[in-house]
């Protein structure tokens, strides 16, 4: 493995602690499920959740978009594929309120809320 | 060809994890704000990796101030550039392929385009049905004047061939997993225009990392893929580059689709220069303004066209009134534009739509398209007015 790829991996381990432990906290976090810990491992290593959670689309839509991400590297083993795309589009379905984003700041973080 | 290890230095993972971490502290949607140093108030489509979007109350001025302007990255952005390693290769169907370091570049003679840059994807959020990718409402576009040797220049220099058809940038995008890299080509007519820079000044300044430090391409009037931005290699082909980026990614079906029918690859093209397109910057949708003199104010753009009228209706498309286009003009950038309205109290929903020099205007809802590229319906807000 290059030092580029396992500075990236150690990035990814970083960051599935804290989205696995916000999730049930937060409303637009990845929400609780079965898949929850497998999307969240499986898709964030790439990509933060805000990238899933603003989709809404039909389960056709949501086995396009898992496929594509197995093909580019997502780890998702053959018995979590139906679930995983399940827990996606029953979670972010056309049928969902409209997600509403966050802004940027240029001033400093704010200190993290327990 | 350059590799990504000679020009990177990789930070330590430590470095990567507590800068990449900082989202994390501020989690829920909708109610945080992100630090992202040069950017403010933009709309997060995504924090990691970084795509926002301009909210259209900012385009009120003709250049777009930096802060405000849209990023769009397709992966990561390089971890750590240092411009004294950086290179830029110029090969391909040349004569005399060499490389170039930055102090190199910054000697050549330049040139400056003001250019209004917009992302293929930008209204993708308002497709019906809905498709996936970064949702962008309106303001994934902007206006910058971008400074730079000319694209033609630096090819001249090499000599291409006459095999030479398609010119393909690469970038120093951080490419995470096995997705694909960020390479595109554009076609040696556009690349041999003499507005078409790898620019390395964006608004009188260094680009900034987030636009592309050191260099990008700067396609002018085209969808902002095709310029490319961490640019460090420039090669000319014999065909079009194969790779996702160019398809299945950023192509536009050849015969029109019903809205939801998916396209045949074989059934598609590249796509290539913008549409005509305008939009309300203020008011905003959903406020409420009082009665008397009221100024609609936006932009209108036209790609490779020149915008030739903007029009607004105020009673929800019946009739439809000229608006007047500011003084501020150049080929590729957008037109400022203004209507003074009368307004009685009631509820309204405004309208504006563009006519370009190429005799295009624009279509009262999305063109459907299964990526949801290039929306450039008729946009609306719906306003209150009180006494």
């Amino acid at each position: 493995m290059s030092k580029l790829s396992r500075a990236v991996v150690g990035v990814a381990a970083l960051l599935a602690v804290p989205v696995v432990r916000s999730q049930s906290a937060s409303s637009s976090g990845l929400p609780e499920g079965p898949l929850q810990a497998k999307a969240a491992t499986a898709c964030t290593e790439c990509h933060e959740a805000r990238i899933i959670v603003q989709q809404r689309l039909n389960k056709a839509a949501w086995t396009k978009e898992v496929d594509k991400m197995i093909k580019w590297g997502a780890l998702v083993e053959p018995q979590d594929h139906d679930p995983l795309i399940d827990y996606l589009s029953t979670n972010f379905g056309v049928d969902k309120p409209e997600y509403v984003a966050d802004r940027t700041t240029t001033a400093s973080p704010k200190k993290t809320k327990k | 060809m350059i590799t990504r290890r000679d020009f990177l230095k990789v930070a330590s993972s430590a470095t990567l994890g507590a800068s990449a971490a900082r989202p994390m502290l501020t989690w829920a949607a909708g109610d945080s704000a992100l630090p992202v140093p040069g950017k403010e108030g933009l709309i997060v489509r995504s924090y990691r990796f970084l795509d926002l979007e301009t909210p259209v109350e900012y385009f009120n001025t003709w250049i777009t101030p930096t802060q405000h302007f849209f990023v769009r990255n397709h992966m990561h952005e390089p971890a750590t550039l240092d411009p004294s390693d950086w290179k830029l290769s110029v090969g391909g169907e040349v004569d005399k392929p060499y490389t170039l370091s930055l102090a190199q570049l910054s000697k050549l003679e330049t040139h400056s385009v003001v250019n209004t840059l917009e992302c293929a994807g930008n209204g993708r959020a308002f497709q019906n049905p809905k498709v996936p990718g970064v949702q962008w409402q309106k303001g994934a576009v902007g206006t910058g004047r971008f400074t730079g040797p000319r694209l033609r220049d630096l090819l001249e220099r090499a000599g291409v061939k006459a095999t030479g058809k398609h010119v393909m940038f690469h970038g120093l995008d951080d490419v995470p997993g096995r997705v694909p890299p960020f390479i595109r080509s554009i076609p040696i007519e556009k690349a041999m225009d003499s507005d078409t820079l790898v620019a390395i000044q964006m608004n009188g300044m260094a680009l900034p990392k987030h636009h592309g430090f050191p260099a990008r391409a700067l396609t002018p009037g085209w969808v902002g893929a095709a310029s490319c931005k961490w640019l460090t290699e420039i090669k000319v082909l014999d065909q079009e580059f194969e790779g996702n980026f160019m398809s299945p990614g950023y192509r536009w079906p050849n015969q029109p689709g019903k809205p939801g029918e998916a396209a045949k690859p074989e059934d598609t093209h590249p796509l290539t220069a913008l549409n005509v397109k305008s939009l309300i910057a203020s008011p905003g949708d959903g406020s409420t303004v009082r009665s008397g003199l009221v100024h609609v104010q936006g932009t209108a753009w036209a790609g490779e066209g020149d915008v030739v009228r903007v029009e607004v209706s105020t009673d929800d498309g019946g009739t439809w009134q000229p608006a007047k286009l500011g003084n501020e003009k150049a080929h590729y950038a957008w037109r400022l534009w203004d209507f003074k309205w009368q307004a009685t109290s009631g509820d309204y929903a405004i309208a504006v739509r563009a006519t370009d020099s190429l005799g295009r205007k624009q279509p009262t809802v999305p063109v459907w398209n299964p990526s949801g590229y290039l929306n450039n319906a008729v946009d609306q807000v719906k306003i209150h007015v009180k006494a």
